[in-house]
């Protein structure tokens, strides 16, 4: 098994200082980010431009420029609900070192951005719904087949859709976090590869309580085959997580040292 | 059916070494293969090895190089010429505090002798008494400045000390010692990373045995830590490899019996190239980017079969 792959989720438009830079062109609080999360082990930066209704072709293209150039080529997801936004940041984006990935399609009004990445030959996050959160893992495994089906049908290789089985969160929705365990390993067991935003697990619980939530959920998913996630990487506890995990399922070799971040 | 030659693609890629300075420098690593499963033709390197004690070695080196033995520099020069081995390692055993505890001072002339008697790179082996290695080792980086030779083995014990000073302070290379233990070897790796060795100044010397004597352990441990490297691209080991097999090849009973001792086994010194051989194609094949030998004619053995290899 290959090694979990982080996707940075902290240069966010939700951030006020990111909207900021993202409004003014400014680089340098995304250049800081990006340092930061590749520094704590990032494999992919996402790349969240929000909505971009106006200019967000451009903007995008500036986004994966400036990440690129200032990062070796650094592989990005791009992330907005602007698809011509998307289409042009793959247009000046640089494959060196991995895929770009589209974030996201689901198998409602989303699906066009499986298409999107097969066109493009991009990875595309592919959320197992519909409309809002799946009742359940007959709906998550129904959706998670209509986008697979959608994507090789275009072309795409099964191992470029990263399937996402929504996280739901432990405040309310308690009883049905298993399920979301078993659909990993439910995909997994096809052969198929799995992402998901995991901070919506501890979603309202105090702050020093998150991280513990947080990290006993990756541990499980882990188990279960979950093979990436879309997290802050500088986490320290969740890093630590991800590598004691790594290890113990021997996708990377331990050493005394490997805790020393 | 028409054949289709499917290659495996990984992410990771073995760091290039450069050791050696001007004219002589040769480059070590490279390869985002197993080696010789690519097209790039990555080349293991082959060196030869001599000593300042060469007490203990098989008479038919004193064949080959008669007085020469007595004179590491004439040594290392005859050594290079008639092996055509791309470097050289000297080993100064005589430092040994547990043995003839030879000064600091006389293992660095002789050293800086044979550095200026042959016009390829070389490899500095201590003594392997770690506390004195420290030593004598720093004061190789420091008097052969400039010279980029590799500094043959940290051990957990002394990898600051040699780290320092070779990797750091007299930009030579450092040879991180793990004998056949991968996690050691990762261990050491990140522990020089972390003083402030850059990672394209160390060499991996994970140690090897001879073969049949337990070295499908080094077989695994070499597939292990290249497919870490290679495949999980693991950054703390994609550092090249350098394998010293000549005492482990030449300590064996094939080699160390003589023809009465054991007439059925046939001439003495062709067993020992014989063992060193089948050792050295073993590591090199299991991604040994230098290899370290005795016998010219295993080196010249070893040349051949890499360029076959690669062809």
């Amino acid at each position: 098994m290959s090694k979990f792959m982080v996707i940075g989720e902290r240069i966010h438009c939700i951030s006020p200082a990111i909207r900021q830079a993202f409004a003014d062109r400014n680089p340098d609080p995304i250049l800081l980010r990006a340092k930061e999360q590749l520094a704590a082990g990032a494999d992919y930066l996402d790349l969240n431009i929000g909505p971009a209704e106006r200019g967000g072709e451009e903007l995008m293209q500036w986004g994966v420029k400036l990440l690129q150039e200032n990062f070796d080529n650094v592989p990005i997801a791009l992330d907005t609900a602007n698809m011509k936004a998307i289409e042009a940041g793959i247009q000046v984006y640089n494959r060196s070192k991995g895929k770009p990935i589209v974030n996201s399609a689901d198998a409602g009004d989303r699906i066009e951005y499986v298409d999107l990445a097969a066109a493009n030959d991009a990875m595309v996050i592919a959320l197992c719904s519909k409309e809002g959160v799946p009742a359940n893992n007959d709906e998550r495994i129904t959706y998670c087949s209509e986008l697979l089906e959608r994507g090789m049908e275009r072309g795409m290789e099964p191992t470029d859709l990263l399937f996402d089985p929504l996280f739901i969160v432990i405040k309310g929705m308690q009883d049905q976090l298993v399920d979301v365990l078993e659909a990993i390993q439910m995909i997994t067991d096809m052969g198929l590869l799995t992402t998901g935003g995991l901070s919506n697990v501890s979603n309202g619980a105090p702050k020093h309580i998150r991280p513990i939530l947080d990290c006993s959920v990756l541990a499980m998913a882990m188990q279960c085959g979950f093979s990436s996630a879309i997290v802050n990487p500088c986490d320290k506890r969740l890093r630590e997580t991800i590598v004691a995990c790594d290890i113990i399922k021997n996708n990377i070799l331990y050493a005394d040292s490997v805790f020393e971040f | 059916m028409p054949y289709k030659k499917t290659e495996l693609k990984f992410n990771g890629k073995i760091n290039t070494c450069e050791i050696g300075a001007g004219d002589a420098a040769i480059s070590i690593g490279g390869e985002n293969t197993l080696l010789f499963l690519g097209d790039e033709g990555f080349k293991p390197a082959v060196g030869i090895a001599i000593t300042d004690s060469p007490e203990d070695w098989s008479d038919c080196f004193t064949d080959i190089f008669g007085d020469d033995l007595k004179n590491p520099a004439a040594w290392a020069k005859a050594a290079v010429e008639k092996s055509g081995a791309d470097f050289l390692l000297v080993k100064l055993a005589s430092a040994d505090p547990n043995g003839a505890n030879n000064s600091v001072e006389n293992c660095v002339a002789t050293v800086v002798a044979v550095e200026g008697a042959i016009n390829v790179p070389l490899v500095v082996e201590g003594c392997k008494n770690a506390e004195k290695d420290a030593k004598l080792l720093e004061e190789v980086a420091k008097a052969l400045e400039g010279k980029n030779v590799v500094l043959f083995s940290a051990v957990e014990d002394n990898y600051k000390t040699i780290g320092a000073a070779g990797g750091m302070a007299y930009g030579q290379k450092v040879s991180a010692e793990s004998s056949v233990d991968i996690n050691l070897a990762k261990q050491l790796n990140i522990l020089l990373t972390q003083l402030g060795v850059k990672s394209k100044d160390i060499i991996m010397d994970v140690g090897s045995a001879a073969v049949g004597y337990g070295f499908e352990y080094v077989a695994s441990t070499m597939d292990r830590i290249r497919l870490a490297g290679l495949g999980q691209n693991d950054e703390s080991l994609q550092m090249p490899i350098i394998t010293n097999i000549s005492g482990e090849s030449w300590g064996v009973k094939e080699a160390v019996s003589t023809l009465e001792d054991a007439p059925e086994w046939g001439d003495q010194e062709a067993r020992g190239i014989g063992m060193e051989v089948a050792t050295a194609a073993a590591c090199v094949v299991g991604g040994s980017n230098a290899i370290i030998v005795r016998h010219p004619e295993s080196a010249k053995t070893i040349k051949s079969l890499i360029a076959g290899l690669i062809g």
